[in-house]
């Protein structure tokens, strides 16, 4: 692949707002300069982690490329967040609650999953989580299975990979063995670091409330 | 008794998996009664608050003190002849549970790392119409979406409302001569036989006002039907005077 096809996948990329995947990237470079182009989905993944370096190690810019819900998408770096979230409402919405969480990774891993399945693994009843997760537009219903009565299937959607920042479903956490999880020792490990992003939610809140404080006086 | 903050709990698994964890047990070789006896402690505290909640505890207190009456019983044993631990479906059901509730909490902190990202896009809505594109107009519309809002619109739906005015052409003396003249017939008349038949309600209204007339002008009387929906009129022989 020609290295002018950076700028041209670059400008791809930032041009939408939403993730686009190297399939569309080839479809548009091939359709202007013709189908004997040689690029591949891989050399445009590569193409995204030399753009990635630049920005970091040559420019030291304030953004990079995402690899997101099976495309590219510009993001900004996290180490800013709290500045964006101080004009904008969009990540001031809740967190997905234990339930949510719960729920979806089961669907997640057992998709297409039918509900009472589901609820077996739960053991709870999950109609009210389904709408929900349904209406957030984290999961989907994607067929109907075989058995009888035919049960909704649910499986999760490209939204769902972006609100988790995962590029493939592959890129989900692989549940551990239940070897493994009988050992446990991790578990306290796991117990500070959702102490320490609960501190640091506190923080940033904190942050919020006095410098808005400061902005009303 | 301790007190236990109620929200912590996703369901029974979670709560059975707190006790293990907080006593330090063997999750292979739970101790059924001890278990089985603080988990009814808490379901009965629940009871008290939320009883749909406590739908999917009760039964699994019930599904724990079924596995703890097999526990005293001989063990049964399958085809290879070994002894089947009553605990086995539950101690799978637990293990599958806890493997989900991991990956939900690394899934959090993919949540947290994620909330600190802002995408391109975050702008309000361009103002410029765009291209109908078939693509673009189903764009992020599931199959939900689509059963959802035909649902809505059939529940909204208004029935059309038809008012029709026809004018009947009656009179109170017309009705008064048609009972007299019913009465000539037959001695007594039910009400509900003089206005059988009739189609139109003011029909109905004009004749019981035209006998009412009757009754008052002491023509007919009026007297109590077997059936309480229903009375009797009969001609009084009037003495013409």
């Amino acid at each position: 692949m020609d290295s002018i096809y950076y700028q041209v996948i670059e400008a791809l990329i930032f041009s939408s707002d939403e993730p686009l995947n190297s399939a569309d990237i080839i479809k548009a470079i091939k359709g202007l300069d013709g189908e004997d182009i040689k690029i591949t989905p891989d050399e445009i993944e590569e193409t995204v982690d030399i753009l990635n370096k630049k920005y970091e190690e040559e420019s030291k810019l304030s953004f990079r490329i995402s690899k997101i819900a099976n495309g590219f998408l510009f993001s900004t770096r996290p180490e800013y967040a709290k500045y964006l979230g101080f004009l904008s409402s969009e990540k001031s919405k809740r967190r997905l609650s234990q339930a949510a969480l719960e729920t979806l990774a089961i669907i997640a891993y057992k998709q297409p999953i039918t509900k009472p399945e589901l609820e077996t693994i739960r053991g709870v009843n999950s109609d009210y989580i389904l709408n929900t997760l349904l209406e957030k537009n984290l999961i989907t219903i994607s067929g109907r299975a075989e058995t009888i009565g035919r049960p909704l299937l649910y499986g999760t959607t490209d939204e769902f990979l972006k609100y988790f920042g995962l590029y493939k479903l592959s890129d989900l956490p692989k549940p551990r063995e239940i070897d493994e999880i009988m050992k446990d020792e991790d578990f306290l490990d796991q117990k500070r670091k959702i102490m320490m992003n609960l501190i640091e939610d506190d923080v940033q809140n904190e942050i919020k409330e006095s410098t808005e404080n400061n902005a009303s006086e | 008794m301790y007190k236990i903050k109620l929200d912590q709990f996703e369901g029974p698994l979670d709560l059975l998996l707190f006790f293990i964890k907080r006593d330090e047990l063997n999750i292979y070789d739970i101790p059924i009664s001890r278990i089985t006896k603080e988990f009814l402690e808490y379901v009965n505290l629940i009871k008290m608050l939320d009883l749909e909640i406590a739908g999917d505890f009760i039964l699994m207190a019930s599904t724990l003190m079924h596995i703890k009456v097999k526990m005293l019983l001989p063990r049964e044993v399958d085809e290879k002849g070994e002894q089947i631990d009553p605990r086995t479906d539950l101690i799978q059901a637990l293990l599958e549970y806890k493997k989900y509730k991991e990956v939900a909490e690394e899934m959090g902190y993919f949540e947290t790392d994620q909330r600190k990202v802002s995408f391109r896009g975050n702008f309000s809505e361009d103002e410029k119409i765009a291209p109908p594109e078939y693509d673009i107009l189903l764009k992020n519309v599931t199959l939900f979406d689509l059963a959802k809002a035909f649902k809505k619109a059939i529940q909204d739906l208004k029935p059309e409302v038809v008012h029709e005015i026809k004018k009947i052409n009656i009179t109170i003396d017309e009705q008064i001569q048609f009972i007299l003249d019913r009465l000539e017939k037959d001695k007594e008349l039910h009400f509900l036989s003089i206005v059988d038949g009739m189609r139109e309600k003011i029909r109905i209204v004009i004749t019981f006002v035209a006998l009412l007339e009757l009754t008052k002008m002491g023509q007919i009387g009026i007297k109590i039907s077997d059936n309480f929906n229903d009375f009797i009129l009969y001609k009084l022989e009037v003495a013409n005077g």
